[in-house]
């Protein structure tokens, strides 16, 4: 109606007042100021990685003869697949990609993923993108704003990357393809992120996507990096992002062409990720939301098997994870203990003094096994106080079923999958390791660390019947020094016999040193003195929902 | 069922946590088959007294009897016997809604499969949605549809309507006479005054975790004052002469006053004599009786329950 017109404000330029890009620059702002503590911490804790592996691998690899010796052993499948093909690993920028460039391009990768969604499709869910759009926002300006923040998080932290290197004094061409490549793969994903913003109507779906496609990048540069040719790998490398930064070969070859690809991808997704944002309802998404049963099983019904449906991601992921970590360890055993110098002192913190490397080496995987299993079980149950903290255990109290008969599934859940965690991972490693052990002697060596799990899980219990709300933090404490001084006391100069006192230190690290059972007894027995009274308090004490 | 009649008889209870005072001698009495109102502000401790029933806090002091049982010491046997649904809902948000009721239902014992289909059309709740896209009307249908799906002898209900939209508190005041109907005793807290006055046979009004008021709801009316508007044919001032007429207000022909019950029958004889054309009265209705409570005033705690204390001044409530 020609009688309504409603004065547009002056100031602004015209164009950017009206265009789907209006208030782009408010938008970018306003991001950036509820991300800014989150985006600093990613790129620091990224960068700092490259000093502090750089001085780890000058240390173990001190002269060029070391490092040449190191490259001769350096390109096995497990290398290959895990951190991929090594190109330069005889100098130390080599060794740098081998050991940190995956974990970095992948990270980067991670952190770009979360935090489209979290400026996309989480706030589009809550929202709060409605509330935003009301105002004079462009249709496009939110999004544009969110990969531009997301995006600048690749480019800073590749630059820190590069100068961190070049402040090492690495060679200039490969620190700056290094610091690129692992940039241009946050930017890739950046772009895969946009997309799947549009595709799913929920941040946990958007997220699911993203993170199951880094995952599959990284198998299939997995695959192509196992079927490799001398230092080529196969074609299938072409078909993921991470297998076209790889081929930058920082420190080697130095190639700059697979960037134009991977800024490519950055363009082209984001484009698309608008394409569809303009032709989709502002709440809806392209997939459709799945729904669940109707009714609820008789499984899930029973305590213990609701525990079971709950953790059952979890549950999992962890044992997948032990899995895998096995058969690692296990294949690369007689690799690191052939490389090991017995004299460095760095090695030595590690793997004891004893006379057989090997059995040290192995002995690492069965205290590392044992670490994870720890944390596997410490999870598992402190999901019993989140189901208290969120009032969902009120509402199971209510109806007939005992403090004990629900806290004893949790209980059980914990203690019986670490089982299964430390046979399988030890059994894997052993029957990968060609021979270094037998499956079945690391899997009882694992299961040495058993009373030491129970041990960590009778404190847990005992926190959460006395001091519940701080319970979950008071214990991961715990568990960190425990790790600290299991693994790294050498190197702090912890003697030998404190070490023996902590919760891991007792336990014998077979098969490096002979099996002693009192140790293994008094673990026990505490845990379960601590147990009982954990069961005894939380049974008398209030709910304590948050 | 026991022979007790009553299905909750709480006396002097006292709870504190930490140096918070929750409850300090709260007395609540719900009668076997009926309808109990237990009404009071944020923080009167409603929610407190309920948890204590269901076992999840421990009583300081004073005395707790549910179904005749003991609620801490004999917690699992009792919660065979009830349904709870709380004020706010927490649920499981990657199960379905229906995975969350089968799963409250199997914990109450056997599962209605009938019932429950019939409460979920009613309330028009898809059971098929992960419980992280409900809403809070939704997930507090969730609960009552578990609750109400039961065969239990006494529900213990939480602000149950907090969150539901009018159309389908209508179908939760049919559920809750349907309940009544089939003998169930019900104990409700809540905010909101039509629905305890439509619900309710007995009303329990607390504050800062005491009881303040208590009795049968029609109990309650008659210590409390009735509102009268008249409309006469000549001017309405001579009414101010008229004894037993408090808080008269004029404006023109028209008045509006408040009459003691006792007094009403004086007070409409006397009017008559001033011909009136319209006479509206009012009973006073429980927001009266909420408002007298916390309109400012100190809280009085009751000597004794038939206690008339209908003269003290009224509380600035109209």
């Amino acid at each position: 109606m020609s009688t309504l017109t409603f004065p547009v404000r002056a100031g602004a330029g015209a164009s950017a007042a009206t265009g789907t890009l209006a208030g782009l620059g408010n938008a970018v702002r306003f991001i950036l100021r509820r991300n800014w503590l989150r985006l600093l911490i990613w790129a620091a804790v990224l960068a700092v990685m490259i000093p502090m592996v750089y001085g780890s691998q000058q240390e173990a690899f001190p002269t060029q003869a070391a490092r040449d010796a190191y490259a001769q052993v350096a390109n096995t499948p497990a290398v290959a697949a895990m951190t991929g093909l090594p190109y330069a690993a005889g100098s130390l920028g080599g060794i740098l990609v081998i050991k940190i460039w995956m974990t970095l391009a992948v990270a980067l990768g991670f952190a770009s993923i979360f935090l489209v969604t979290r400026n996309g499709r989480a706030d589009e869910e809550a929202g709060r993108t409605e509330l935003l759009r009301s105002a004079a926002l462009g249709r496009h300006a939110y999004s544009v704003a969110n990969y531009l923040v997301a995006g600048s998080l690749s480019v800073v932290t590749g630059l820190l990357i590069s100068m961190l290197c070049l402040s090492l004094s690495l060679p200039s061409d490969g620190s700056w393809t290094m610091g690129a490549s692992i940039a241009g793969t946050g930017l890739a994903f950046v772009a895969v992120s946009a997309i799947c913003g549009q595709l799913a109507t929920t941040s946990r779906g958007a997220n699911a996507l993203g993170v199951g496609l880094v995952g599959l990048f990284y198998f299939i540069r997995a695959g192509a990096d196992l079927q490799a040719n001398g230092t080529n790998p196969s074609a299938l490398s072409w078909f993921s992002p991470i297998g076209w930064a790889q081929n930058m070969r920082s420190f080697g070859e130095n190639n700059w062409w697979p960037l134009l690809a991977l800024l490519g991808l950055a363009v082209l997704g984001c484009a698309l990720a608008l394409r569809v944002e303009s032709r989709r309802d502002l709440g809806a998404g392209v997939l459709p939301e799945r729904g669940g049963p109707a009714t609820a099983s008789a499984f899930i019904c029973a305590p213990l098997g609701l525990v079971l449906r709950l953790q059952r991601a979890s549950l999992l992921g962890w044992f997948i994870g032990a899995a895998v970590a096995g058969l690692f360890f296990g294949s690369v055993a007689k690799v690191m203990a052939s490389v090991l110098d017995p004299n460095n002192p760095f090695a030595k913190s590690f793997v004891g003094t004893g006379d057989n490397i090997l059995d040290e080496v192995m002995g690492i995987f069965v205290l590392f096994n044992g670490l994870l299993a720890g944390a596997f079980a410490i999870q598992t149950l402190a999901g019993a106080r989140s189901e208290e903290e969120s009032g969902r255990l009120e509402s199971q109290l209510a109806g007939s079923l005992s403090r004990f008969g629900w806290l004893w599934a949790h209980v059980l859940v914990a203690g019986v999958g670490s089982v299964v965690m430390l046979l399988v991972g030890g059994y894997l490693s052993g029957a990968s390791s060609q021979g270094a052990a037998t499956g079945g002697s690391m899997a009882a060596a694992s299961f040495g660390y058993w009373p030491a799990v129970l041990l960590m899980l009778g404190v847990l219990l005992f926190c959460q019947g006395s001091i519940p709300r701080p319970s979950t933090g008071i214990v991961w404490v715990i568990y960190g020094l425990s790790v600290m001084a299991a693994m790294f006391g050498g190197l702090f100069f912890l003697s030998e016999d404190f070490i023996k006192l902590t919760p891991f230190g007792a336990v014998p690290r077979i098969p490096a040193q002979d099996f002693a059972l009192l140790p293994l007894v008094v673990l026990f027995v505490i845990a379960l003195v601590l147990a009982t009274i954990g069961f005894w308090r939380f049974r008398a004490r209030d709910l304590m929902p948050e | 069922m026991s022979t007790n009649t009553q299905a909750i008889s709480v006396t002097d209870l006292h709870k504190s946590f930490g140096r918070t005072v929750a409850l300090a001698g709260l007395d609540l009495q719900v009668e076997a088959g009926e309808v109990a109102g237990f009404l009071g502000p944020n923080g009167s401790g409603k929610s407190t007294t309920i948890r204590i029933l269901l076992g999840l806090l421990r009583a300081d002091s004073g005395s707790v009897k549910m179904l005749g049982g003991d609620p801490w010491d004999d917690a699992v046997q009792l919660h065979r016997r009830i349904a709870y649904v709380p004020g706010e809902v927490a649920l499981w948000p990657n199960l379905t809604g229906g995975q969350a009721i089968g799963i409250l239902s199997a914990l109450r014992g056997s599962v209605d499969a009938a019932k429950r289909d019939s409460l979920l059309e009613r309330f028009d709740l898809d059971p098929t949605k992960k419980a992280r896209s409900y809403s809070k009307g939704n997930r507090q249908k969730v609960a009552l549809v578990a609750a109400l799906a039961s065969d239990a002898e006494l529900l213990l209900l939480d602000e149950p309507t907090s969150g539901l939209d009018p159309l389908m508190e209508q179908v939760f005041t049919a559920c809750i006479r349907e309940a009544k109907d089939a003998g169930r005793s019900v104990l409700l807290s809540s905010h909101i005054f039509a629905e305890v006055e439509k619900l309710c046979d007995t009303v329990t009004i607390i504050r800062e975790g005491r009881t303040v008021e208590a009795g049968r709801l029609e109990a309650l009316r008659h210590l409390h004052r009735t509102t009268v508007s008249v409309l006469l044919t000549g001017n309405a001032n001579a009414l101010a002469s008229v004894p037993g007429i408090n808080d008269l207000v004029l404006d023109g022909p028209k008045a509006t006053f408040t009459v003691v019950e006792e007094d009403l029958g004086g007070v409409l004889e006397a009017l008559s004599r001033y011909s009136p054309r319209s006479l509206v009265s009012a009973p006073p209705s429980l927001e009266d009786l909420f408002l007298r409570h916390y309109g400012g005033l100190p809280a009085e705690p009751r000597e004794t329950k038939a206690g008339r204390h209908a003269h003290a001044p009224a509380g600035g409530a109209r």
